[in-house]
């Protein structure tokens, strides 16, 4: 939620700054202000197909919004938020390179099952980005967002590496999988790669009306998830029953429903936490504003109460602000750990992501050596498919991982020691299309063996033998078609089939491992300049925070050395209302520094007072 | 035999056994071939194995213990099933374990709540080969069922060992047919599917194959229109490209339903009496879910206590006794009709017709082409000048035989390779067996007609077919396919003409 404390005190801080001439500091906090103008946060449904994620967002919201069907499942993910008034619409983002605003149809409420699901629109070919409804619901008045999404049939399949690609942008993820069974290991495997780039996970146990050992389930579930070693909640769950509840308002059924704990969760460990995360950031914006404001006066006022000093302060802030400035170098230590780790990292990941689809293309080649492609192609052309986009996904998780490591490194290098705010790392915007960018694999054309053909050259063939074993028999006295020359000529023919069927089969494969290996570097071409502009981005956004908050530094402080050598030179009478005017100045400042504080305070106390 | 024989060719069966022998005599002096061949010989003549497959908690010993009408399987919440267990007819029960590297050794039984309960004797499931369990039963007479570890576990090796089992590297499977399980499609199944495919004979013929949609009673969260759902669900499975191109044919089964329907006891059926009497709103706040069925939430109820009340939901699960108390209510009073009942609603019946059509009836055929498989790997593995004779007469089996030719057909047709319409494709399958062997199913009419109504049938079809393999309008493709057609039309006169 928009913390309304929070943004009452950036407001009053944007205030200061315009008010002590810093138009450099406001902009940080304009930057910040906008930041909790967008309350948004965005919890993942994410699980295998038809293990009731939609019928999970129904029931929290209590009303019929994702369409649910014994049979279809979602084709797109829908976004359900807060709004005034109940309203659906569609959205169609460009291509990743397009500048253009999404598209946006609003569209009737009753009509989105048309839209998403696999009935209305099988495998999503209208191409929708998502769907987005808004329902004026307290739940979701926090700002709380819930994305329903398509079943990811694995890790390997297009739906999985899509879910993956959105997840680090996910404030929490929900991994939902009914109480029918146990975790499968594509489930855990999925769940391991989600922890690493949204650790706020919890299992939703579904559906537990109606198996009679789901408490069993949970607790085998439990077991699987300590020796995965993975830290997060079980929370068995019955929609049909929160669903019957919220009807008859049965406080009975609503507390075995299970939703209770659910929205508990939802609540105070995420929207909590995202608040949380918004105070204690906005109080570090505001602290450091204060501090550096006050730096300038406190010089001036050192320098007015004690001129003597001013000489020693000019030279001490001289020299830091010469640490500031080199700081903005380019041979700052920060810069090159980041200009090395960017460049590593852009190494090691196209290494990774290389060595991954060679690993796959010999397989490829050696499963085409092994059968004929003109059989084995379509069931060929999705394993290949699926190979490729595991290991994309692999390759994207290990990336993030990897450049989260590496601005941590970056902000510690910056100011050793002293805590700086890390700024947010964009990974959503460059890679939410990674999954469909690998685009399907094509089958080369060929010289297809039809029938007609195979009968051609076994005519040419077979004609000569008829002839030849026809001429031996006729000589003994036979007519020159008979049984026994036709039976032979079916057995030449027979033979150059398959010469002729051998070559073409060989063709066929030669074709096909062209087409594999182009597929390949296609894919490798495309990903590799994918990740590797993420983490060109990523270096720009690492850069640009922390040379603004350098320069930040570096002019504070040469307002302080300017404000000092102009104490020196106004006289006593001034001097003495300067000091009352800068001390009251200084006191306001602290008040709000201290406000500050009790915002980051009060962070805390909510979240451990809600848990208690 | 299946398919019709064709006038004097003698059927594929012995011309396969002939085989078989004559490849035994030509590697008479290796005893590794020999020993294999023998097997393969001998397993001619044992019931057909099924083995049932498919992913962890799919149903997998629920469909095995409704096939067989008893609780034999043991069955459990969590994942059960760990080594590969044959269940085949005996005259006495008797628990065979084969480790993998030791003599077999027996096994004392014992029953848990009627399931049987296997203990190793401390022996690691994955020194376990395969346990071998004999039991008398009629319904394990004309098939030895298989039940193996799901696919997707967990514990990683227990996956692997259904893969070893049923997809094995380095040889044929030991299994003739497969039942395959699924809830859902999942990508798994279709890969696995895939992998299931055989590599030389019958090529991509899924002919072995019949998915099963599991649990159908848990679709819709066990609403009473459940199964409804469920066949409708199977029946656009089946016209998936995709899918007709793996299996056979693709049906709905409640096996949970199935089993207790098949061994319901008459203390099951009085409870269900009982809460048949219970008002209505009652027992719809009951049967909300499992817990307050069990609790008797908000329900005076002595009779069934909470034990067997939560017993029966064990057995029935939720919409078992949504259906077996609307049942009652609807006045049926005697329990073998609600069993009947069940089992008929439950889809097995289904089930076991299409597998005495695809598997029974092609008997024959599916065992020549286990042994076909088992000859080729000989042939392959030691090669010798004796082989080259042997590799053609396969070969020329596999062309000439006509059943092999029909699969073939079958399989083209279902993957879409042969341009024609839609009614005539699928007049083209059944006529080809797709259906059944039987000449009546066929021509897609009643069993029991006269043997004269078939014949004109036959006729008729053939001559219907051989137009269009002659017209000049047909492509190349689609005139094959009305030959391969004819010929079996012609087989079926063949075999009418006896009458």
């Amino acid at each position: 939620m928009a913390v309304p404390a929070a943004v009452d005190l950036v407001d009053l801080a944007l205030k200061a700054t315009t008010a002590y001439q810093r138009p450099d500091l406001g902009l940080r906090l304009q930057h910040t202000r906008k930041r909790l103008a967008d309350p948004a946060v965005r919890v993942l449904i994410v699980g295998e197909f038809k293990q009731g994620k939609s019928q999970l967002v129904n029931a929290l919201v209590n009303a019929p919004v994702c369409p649910v069907d014994d049979d279809i499942s979602t084709s797109v993910p829908t976004v359900v938020k807060h709004g005034e008034t109940p309203a659906v619409s569609i959205v169609r983002d460009h291509g990743p390179d397009d500048e253009r605003p999404p598209e946006r149809t609003e569209v009737p409420i009753g009509r989105l099952a048309e839209f998403v699901s696999e009935a209305g629109n099988p495998d999503n070919r209208a191409k929708l980005s998502y769907a987005e409804v808004s329902l004026p619901r307290k739940l979701l008045a926090g700002g709380l967002v819930l994305v329903d999404t398509p079943g990811v049939g694995g890790l390997g399949s297009a739906h999985g590496a899509a879910t993956m690609s959105v997840l680090p942008s996910a404030d929490a993820v929900l991994l939902v999988s009914d109480a029918a069974q146990e975790y499968t290991a594509p489930e855990m495997e999925f769940l391991g790669a989600a922890m690493k780039l949204c650790p706020n996970v919890a299992c939703v146990v579904t559906k537990t009306d109606l198996y009679p050992h789901w408490r069993r389930i949970v607790e085998l579930d439990a077991g699987h998830l300590e020796r995965a070693g993975v830290k997060a909640d079980i929370l068995p769950i019955s929609s049909t029953l929160r669903l019957h509840a919220a009807q008859t308002q049965d406080a009975a059924l609503m507390e075995e429903s299970g939703f209770k704990e659910l929205i508990a969760f939802l609540l105070n460990r995420v929207v909590a936490r995202a608040d949380d995360l918004d105070r204690r950031s906005t109080a570090q914006d505001v602290l450091d504003v204060c501090e550096q404001l006050a730096t300038t006066m406190k010089s001036e006022l050192t320098a007015q109460e004690d001129p003597e000093r001013a000489e020693a302060l000019v030279a001490d802030l001289t020299s830091a602000k010469t640490r500031a400035d080199a700081l903005r170098q380019r041979s700052a230590r920060w810069q090159t750990t980041l200009n090395d780790g960017v460049a590593d990292l852009i190494a090691d990941i196209d290494y990774d992501l290389r060595d991954r689809l060679r690993a796959i293309a010999r397989d490829a080649e050696q499963l085409l050596e092994d059968a004929d492609p003109a059989d084995i192609w379509d069931q060929f052309a999705e394993w290949m498919h699926q190979q490729v986009s595991t290991a994309a996904s692999a390759n994207f998780v290990w990336t993030a991982e990897r450049a989260r490591y590496l601005a941590g490194q970056v902000a510690e290098h910056f100011a050793e020691g002293a805590e700086i705010a890390l700024p947010t790392l964009r990974f959503e915007d460059t890679v939410g299309t990674m999954g469909g960018r690998v685009g399907a694999l094509e089958q080369p054309v060929d010289e297809k063996f039809g029938i007609g053909q195979k009968l051609f050259t076994g005519m040419r063939g077979g004609y000569g033998g008829l002839l030849m074993i026809g001429l031996a028999t006729s000589i003994a006295g036979l007519t020159l078609l008979n049984p026994i020359s036709i039976g032979a000529g079916l057995l030449f023919g027979g033979k150059t089939v398959r010469d002729e069927r051998k070559r073409l089969k060989q063709r066929r494969q030669a074709e096909s491992k062209n087409a594999v290996r182009r597929h390949i570097d296609e894919v490798t071409f495309q990903v590799s300049k994918d990740s590797r502009d993420m983490l060109r981005r990523i270096q720009r956004d690492l850069r640009d925070h922390f040379t603004v908050l350098a320069e930040e530094v570096s002019t504070s402080l040469a307002t302080s050395v300017a404000a000092a050598q102009s104490a020196v030179k106004t006289d006593t009478n001034e001097r003495e209302s300067r000091i009352r005017d800068l001390r009251a100045e200084l006191t306001r400042i602290e008040a709000l520094g201290e406000r500050a504080k009790q915002l980051a305070a009060q962070a805390g106390q909510v979240t451990t007072g809600k848990q208690a | 035999m299946s398919a019709p024989t064709m006038g004097q060719a003698p059927p594929l069966g012995s011309t396969v056994r002939v085989l078989l022998r004559h490849t035994m005599e030509a590697y008479s002096d290796s005893p590794q071939a020999l020993g294999w061949l023998r097997h393969h010989l001998e397993r001619f003549d044992e019931p057909l194995r099924v083995a049932i497959a498919g992913k962890v908690k799919a149903g997998k010993s629920t469909l095995l213990n409704a096939l067989v009408g008893e609780e034999i399987a043991p069955t459990d919440a969590g994942e059960c099933t760990r080594v590969v267990t044959w269940y085949q007819d005996g005259h006495v029960p008797k628990v065979l374990m084969y480790p993998k590297a030791a003599q077999p050794r027996p096994l004392t039984i014992h029953r848990n709540r009627g399931a049987l309960a296997f203990d190793l004797q401390g022996t690691p499931t994955d020194q376990v080969d395969r346990l071998v369990v004999d039991w008398p039963s009629q319904n394990l007479r004309s098939q030895t069922l298989i039940d193996t570890p799901g696919i997707a576990s967990l514990s990683g090796d227990t996956s692997m060992r259904a893969g070893a089992f049923l997809t094995p590297d380095d040889a044929p499977t030991p299994a003739d047919a497969v039942i395959y399980l699924m809830r859902h499609l999942h990508a798994t199944d279709v890969r696995f599917l895939e992998s299931f495919y055989d590599q030389g004979v019958a090529k991509a013929t899924p002919v072995n194959t019949i998915a099963v949609l599991s649990r159908a009673d848990e679709i819709g969260v066990g609403r009473l229109d459940a199964l409804t759902s469920a066949r409708r669900i199977a029946r656009r499975y089946r016209s998936d490209e995709k899918i007709r191109g793996l299996c056979q044919t693709v049906v709905a089964v409640a096996g949970l339903l199935a089993q207790t329907g098949r061994t319901m006891r008459q203390d099951e059926f009085a409870a269900l009496v009982a809460l048949a009497e219970l008002p209505r709103a009652d027992m719809d706040g009951l049967l909300l879910s499992v817990d307050r069925f069990v609790r008797g939430e908000g329900v005076e109820l002595a009779h069934p206590d909470t034990d067997a009340r939560a017993r029966l939901i064990e057995r029935f699960g939720l919409f078992g006794v949504r259906l077996g108390v609307t049942l009652v209510r609807q006045g049926i009073n005697d329990p073998t009709r609600v069993a009947e009942e069940l089992v008929r609603r439950s889809g097995l019946e289904d089930l076991r017709t299409v597998l005495a059509t695809q598997f029974t009836e092609r008997r024959d055929l599916l065992k020549s082409r286990s042994a076909l498989l088992a000859v080729e790997m000989v042939l392959q593995r030691e090669p010798r000048p004796a082989a080259a004779a042997l590799s053609a007469e396969v070969e020329k089996i596999l062309a000439g035989a006509h059943e092999f030719v029909e699969l073939r057909m079958l399989s083209a047709l279902r993957a879409g390779a042969v341009k024609l319409p839609t009614d005539a494709i699928e007049e083209a399958e059944r006529l080809l067996g797709g259906d059944g062997g039987s000449a009546a199913a066929r021509l897609g009419l009643d069993p029991g007609i006269h043997p004269e109504d078939l014949r004109r049938a036959a006729l008729e079809a053939a001559t219907r077919w051989k137009r269009r393999a002659e017209s000049p309008l047909s492509s190349r493709n689609t005139a094959d396919a009305a030959r391969i057609v004819v010929r079996s039309c012609e087989g079926m006169l063949a075999s009418l003409h006896r009458y």
